[in-house]
Formats: structure tokens, C-alpha cells, sequence
């Protein structure tokens, strides 16, 4: 009993010394603490979807050449088209606000993606210009004659577009097939600097690179007046808050 | 019955290492000076785009992942603020693009906010 109750004891010295050992390599660990870490890679995005239809955080329309006093906001499809007398541009804007959280001032965009569906296209390839718009304007009162770009045919110059994507049928061509989100529509500049404050958030007008075509072509999307959420309007935007 | 005592106290002993350890004390100034930044297998514009089925998102392709990325870990958490879900799967080998299918289906309203992080390789 009695060498029972020694042993017993020894091993609870041997414990405590053992623990006042591991405790001290801890120490010893800790402050000369090697790690070896795995990559962690965050990203944050937010989609804007242009829903519901009477949704006033996206707006968009189309302004025609061939009805210059005349508002398109509230159809169901917006288009651009080029052709002589009877050219069509698109206005479209997304509301930043609504993204929750609220991007930071200070987040670095990484991609931001302008996405539209479309349902019809030319025979022929057609590049599609994308400018930041420069003053406010409303999808019900805008037409063709009181746009912020004003009537001049090919104005703004292609030089000063900020994005394009091309469109039509023909095997090679971007976009060749409808009844998808196009692609390319990156806007990635324009939006980075709209969540920095460098510059306002008007929106964007897509124009054909060659208005005044003599063959009209014609591209359609689908606008937010459709209601059908797998085919409106997008924007998304990925971004980091720590480079 | 000493036995008994004694594989009590190691038990109890064994059961205390953890709570030692989560407990140390270390000075702040020494564990500051070691803070180091995670390394990221990309900084290049990733795209995420969700996938839909009637109104909802069930899944988000992410894709644009070079090759430093492949074997990572991608989780994706969706939040439409009312509701959230998430998923993960692993980006192949070369990179390039990974669907990732979150537990539960997200009603798309105004702005949904898509959380991503790459974990490895």
C-alpha cells in the first residue's frame, strides 16, 4: 500500500514536471514562432440584378434616331442599331448603393462586368462601344434629341470608349449566338473609379462603333421591363478591401 | 483503487494540457512583431457569376483562376440580405474555372453580395 501510494506520487511529480516542461517549450515556441501559412485568398462580390421590373436601381433604355422626341423606357427590350436616319443607342445605369455592404471607398475593383442578354443579332459581327455617360439623365424622359451625348452620329469618338464587345453570327465573331449573357463587357476602370469618387456614376451608352450603317443592323437585349430575372440586366463587381 | 486514482489524475492532467495551452501568456509586443501578410495564389479580376434556376441562385462559377490557384479550396457564401447559404469545391489542377453549388437556393433580389476565399493550395 504504502509503495503503491509513493509511486502514485512520484508519477504525480512527473506530470507536473512534464507540464512545467511542455509549458516552457510553449514559451520557447512562441517566441520564436515559425509558420508555415497556406495562401488565403478573399474576394467580395456584388451582382446587381436589374429586378424587380419597376426597380429604379437600374435603369434602362433605348434613344432612337427615327422617334427623336419619343421615350422607350418602358418596353421590354433595349436595343442598338446603326443604320442610315435610323440609329439606336442604349442607356443603361446601376445604382452602387445597393450593394450590401456598401462597397468601401477604398476597395480595389478587380473586375467589373456589364451583362445583357441577347435575343437578336446582326449577320454580321458588329463591335459595340461602351462610354461612361457624363450627366444625369432619366429612363423616362430620355430620347434621342435631349441625350447627354447629343445627336452627332460616332460621338463620343471610339478613341475615348472605355469598353466594347462585338456581336453577331458569324463563326469567330464574340458573341455569335443568342439567348445568352453576352461577354466582354468589362467596365472594370469606370467602376473602380466610381467607387473611389474619381468620377459620378451616370451609367454607361453603348452605340455601335459604326453608326450611319447603309445595311441596318440591329442587336437586341433584353431589358428590365421584361421581369424575367435570368435574362435582365447585370452588373458585377468583384473587389478586395485588402489588396 | 490507487490505480484508479492515478489514471484520474493523468486524465485529469491530459485534460488540462489544452487549456494550458490556450491560455499562455505571451507579451503582445513580442506577437505583434511577428504579424506577416497571407500570401494569395491570385490578384488578377476574378469572374463570379451566379447561376440561376427559377429566381434563385443555386450555384456560382467562378473562373478566370490561373494555375498558381488550382487545388485551392473555393468557398462561396451567397447573402441577398435576408437569406444566406454556401458551398465549396476544389479548382482543378490547372486553374481555370469552378462551379461551386451552395447548400441552399438564394432568391436573386436587388444586389446580392458573394463572398469568395481561396484557401491553399
Amino acid at each position: 500500500m504504502t509503495l503503491r501510494r509513493w509511486r502514485v506520487a512520484a508519477g504525480g511529480v512527473g506530470l507536473a514536471l512534464g507540464m512545467t516542461l511542455l509549458l516552457g517549450t510553449a514559451v520557447g515556441l512562441a517566441e520564436g514562432l515559425n509558420l508555415t501559412s497556406r495562401a488565403f485568398t478573399p474576394y467580395q462580390t456584388c451582382t446587381i440584378t436589374a429586378t424587380p421590373a419597376a426597380t429604379t436601381a437600374v435603369n434602362d433604355t433605348t434613344v432612337r434616331q427615327g422617334a427623336p422626341t419619343s421615350n422607350f423606357g418602358a418596353i421590354t427590350t433595349i436595343r442598338v442599331q446603326s443604320g442610315v436616319g435610323s440609329n439606336n443607342r442604349i442607356y443603361v445605369h446601376f445604382d452602387l448603393s445597393v450593394c450590401s455592404p456598401a462597397i468601401p471607398a477604398t476597395a480595389t475593383v478587380r473586375l467589373a462586368t456589364l451583362r445583357l442578354f441577347v435575343t437578336a443579332m446582326s449577320a454580321v459581327c458588329r463591335t459595340l462601344d461602351l462610354f461612361p455617360v457624363t450627366a444625369a439623365w432619366t429612363e423616362i424622359a430620355i430620347t434621342w434629341n435631349n441625350q447627354p451625348f447629343g445627336t452627332a452620329l460616332n460621338n463620343p469618338p471610339t478613341a475615348s470608349r472605355t469598353g466594347s464587345f462585338a456581336v453577331g453570327t458569324p463563326v469567330g465573331c464574340q458573341n455569335p449566338t443568342t439567348g445568352t449573357y453576352i461577354t466582354g463587357g468589362t467596365v472594370t476602370a469606370d467602376v473602380a473609379s466610381f467607387v473611389s469618387g474619381g468620377s459620378t456614376n451616370f451609367g454607361w451608352m453603348i452605340r455601335d462603333d459604326v453608326e450611319g450603317s447603309a445595311t441596318t443592323r440591329t442587336e437586341t437585349f433584353s431589358a428590365k421591363e421584361l421581369g424575367t430575372i435570368a435574362q435582365v440586366p447585370q452588373l458585377v463587381i468583384t473587389y478586395v478591401t485588402v489588396p | 483503487m490507487w490505480r484508479r486514482f492515478a489514471g484520474l489524475v493523468l486524465l485529469a492532467g491530459a485534460a488540462a494540457l489544452p487549456g494550458a495551452a490556450a491560455s499562455i501568456a505571451l507579451t503582445t509586443g513580442t506577437l505583434g512583431a511577428a504579424t506577416i501578410a497571407a500570401p494569395r495564389c491570385t490578384t488578377a479580376g476574378l469572374t463570379v457569376f451566379q447561376n440561376l434556376a427559377a429566381g434563385t441562385v443555386v450555384s456560382v462559377t467562378v473562373s478566370g483562376l490561373p494555375a498558381a490557384c488550382g487545388g485551392a479550396v473555393a468557398q462561396v457564401t451567397v447573402n441577398n440580405g435576408l437569406a444566406n447559404s454556401s458551398g465549396t469545391n476544389t479548382v482543378p489542377g490547372g486553374g481555370g474555372a469552378v462551379t461551386v453549388t451552395i447548400t441552399a437556393a438564394v432568391a436573386v433580389s436587388a444586389a446580392e453580395q458573394t463572398d469568395l476565399v481561396l484557401t491553399g493550395p
